[in-house]
């Protein structure tokens, strides 16, 4: 049994994950280098001093640090023996993913990357009705994703510190991809920017080669501020199609001019259980033994980050890259669920 | 008033149809319509009988009667003769998108309606679209911006199983020729600049009841200068169950904001007893084109989109038919 958890990182997305947390009804200690104190007010949490502490006093670790430090701290909590947490992308290079599926080999113990569109019900049900045929082979599927730019000047901007928009944003829809569709052979990318305002607008659109010979066109792009976040795809079959697309089939409009509640960093909250929650309780039933697995793993953590490496290369090398090889690296070192 | 004598060239393609339909109710024209290479013996003056359209029985009959323009609706390859033909007779040209099946037959066509000054039209009519108008005019007046990306995704039903579209000869291709190009003249209109690279993948998934004779699904990359990227989807992947033919969809994403528009959302939907109901209630953009063109004739000035138009969008159908003959590999249009 899970009792307490060490929540590192006190950004953006640590406020769903604390949410989850105290839905789960678990003790939460906090440690950030940055609004520890806030958010534990926030929450009802606990402060630690130091990442010793926070790994001595957890029994699992929970972490939304920038990316950068993915595999320093997940490493760490790895070997002082607690099972991990870990938001996506679950590294800043594929070889601090691989670096991090082989400390968790070592420890025989679990690391989740934290792939929460796995967890989202439209996302989901796809998943079951294309594993069902229910439209036969796929022959093209489109995914989208666009929401509002980090801030100026933020580490998601920084390719060389695990940002940019095809590593943070893209890889949603790169491990959908590869979940809902399966093995890639090639992949070819393309990007597009400016700064107008100051905020550092973007584009980025890979297409996937599957080797069942779908073909998968991803994009992704980061407006300016205020703009809506939204997301779906449209995936076509021999026997029919299946599409979904988050302004549409949402359950909750408003028109509530001046309104602060809008979030462009992430989808409105429109259902009884976050994803979030649902994702850390699935994470949950794992480590307290009721699943033998989890909708994601960290292999699968491995595989989009590798396929986000790739994806960068072709960008910037404007060529169609081969994947076959990198593949099987990726399955020698993420076996480990 | 002298009326403007306009003949329709074949009935292959089913857009003819609507076009002649059109024309026979504008008063300033006189129409004729011939179907000579028609499937069936009765298929054109069947066709030509139901609209009201005085019929002749081949192309020599329709260039003796002496029209002044004529609208050219035969399969992709027949295009080139009558094209040809018609502006060396000084005889205006609408003629039915892809150009040709090959960029050098294109190539030959809007050289010879320039050298005959003839005006030449590719029919487009996606471009008339008021939602692209409004589009057009934002992205023009920069009111979003710097464009970072065009999006399009031109899907729809496989036209009918055995026609001509699946013909390699007839047709020039699959998906990638019938549905790339609309996207393509939007993007041209939109950005005034052709693409540097462009890149294609394309699979014989959807429809395996024909056999991988052409393409039925594709994906086109594109890369323009200054840095704009493009997209389209032409793939004919809308389920024959649709209740609609399919659609079109454009997305320009700039650095204030993003924009789409899909000119054939417009709609009653719902059910009758046998499934679902979908009742087109946007506007007919065919008129609007064959009114460009009649406009165009009438006061000699250079209709829209034009046979430049259709050449550059062939370039781009060209490039992508090669990178994806070549597995994919990005290429610059000829």
């Amino acid at each position: 049994m899970i009792e307490r958890v060490g929540l590192i990182g006190a950004g953006g997305v640590s406020h769903v994950h604390a949410q989850a947390w105290r839905e789960l009804g678990r003790t939460v200690t906090v440690y950030s280098l940055d609004g520890a104190p806030e958010l534990a007010r926030q929450y009802g949490f606990e402060l630690a001093d130091d990442l010793d502490e926070v790994l001595r006093t957890s029994d699992l670790i929970d972490v939304v640090t920038p990316t950068p430090s993915h595999r320093e701290i997940t490493v760490a909590a790895l070997e002082a023996g607690l099972p991990v947490i870990c938001e996506k992308p679950l590294g800043a290079t594929q070889a601090d993913a691989v670096a991090v599926a082989e400390a968790a080999r070592a420890a025989g113990l679990p690391v989740f990357p934290a792939h929460v569109v796995r967890y989202m019900p439209d996302y989901a049900a796809l998943k079951a009705a294309l594993d069902a045929g229910r439209i036969g082979p796929v022959a093209i599927a489109r995914w989208w994703r666009h929401g509002e730019a980090p801030g100026a000047g933020s580490w998601f901007h920084d390719e060389s510190a695990g940002g940019g928009i095809v590593r943070d944003l893209m890889i949603h829809d790169l491990d959908q991809a590869l979940w809902q569709l399966g093995e890639v052979v090639e992949v070819y990318g393309v990007q597009s920017g400016a700064s107008e305002t100051g905020e550092p607008n973007a584009v980025a659109v890979a297409v996937l080669t599957h080797a069942s010979g779908a073909i998968s066109q991803l994009t992704a792009s980061w407006g300016p501020r205020g703009t809506t976040f939204r997301t779906g795809y449209a995936v076509f079959g021999a026997e029919g199609m299946l599409r979904s697309d988050s302004d549409r089939n949402g359950p909750y409009l408003a028109d509530v001019p001046g309104d602060a509640a809008s979030s462009g960093y992430m989808p409105p909250q429109t259902r009884a259980v976050s994803p979030y929650t649902a994702e850390i309780a699935g994470f949950l039933d794992v480590v307290e033994g009721r699943e033998a697995a989890a909708r994601v793993g960290v292999d699968d953590g491995v595989a989009a980050v590798a396929l986000a490496e790739l994806v960068m290369q072709s960008i910037a090398e404007g060529r169609a890259i081969p994947v076959g090889r990198v593949d099987a690296a990726e399955r020698e070192s993420g076996e480990l669920r | 008033m002298t009326k403007l004598r306009v003949a329709v060239l074949s009935f292959a393609h089913g857009h003819a149809l609507s076009y002649a339909r059109i024309l026979q109710r504008d008063p300033s024209v006189d129409l004729i319509a011939t179907d000579p290479d028609g499937s069936g013996p009765d298929r054109g003056r069947g066709a030509a009988d139901e609209l009201g359209v005085a019929y002749v029985d081949s192309y020599d009959d329709a260039f003796a009667w002496g029209p002044d323009a004529v609208v050219v609706t035969t399969e992709n390859s027949g295009h080139l003769a009558l094209v040809e033909r018609a502006v060396q007779a000084g005889i205006h040209v609408l003629c039915e998108k892809p150009l040709a099946t090959r960029l050098e037959d294109g190539t030959r066509m809007v050289a010879a309606a320039a050298d005959a000054g003839v005006r030449f039209m590719t029919a487009y009519p996606v471009r008339f679209a008021a939602a692209f108008a409004e589009l057009r005019r934002r992205v023009a007046d920069g009111e979003l911006g710097r464009v970072l990306a065009v999006h399009g995704a031109n899907n729809g039903k496989m036209p009918g199983g055995d026609s001509w579209f699946t013909d390699p000869e007839l047709a020039g291709g699959g998906s990638l020729v019938d549905h790339v190009v609309h996207c393509a003249d939007l993007f041209d209109a939109l950005l005034g600049v052709e693409p540097t690279t462009v890149r294609a993948v394309a699979n014989d998934i959807l429809h395996p009841e024909i056999d991988g004779r052409v393409e039925t699904g594709g994906i086109v990359t594109l890369q323009y200068p200054g840095g704009v990227i493009g997209t389209i989807d032409c793939s004919w992947s809308w389920p024959d169950a649709s209740p609609t033919w399919g659609g079109l969809q454009l997305e320009v994403i700039g650095t204030r904001g993003s924009v789409r528009v899909d000119p054939f959302a417009q709609h009653l939907g719902g059910f009758e007893a046998t499934g679902p109901l979908w009742i087109g209630t946007g506007d007919d953009l065919d008129e609007a084109m064959i009114a460009e063109f009649l406009d165009a004739v009438a006061s000699g000035r250079t209709p829209q989109p034009d046979g430049g138009a259709g050449l550059r969008t062939l370039r781009i159908v060209d490039a992508a038919q090669r990178s994806a003959r070549a597995g994919g590999a990005p290429v610059a249009p000829a």
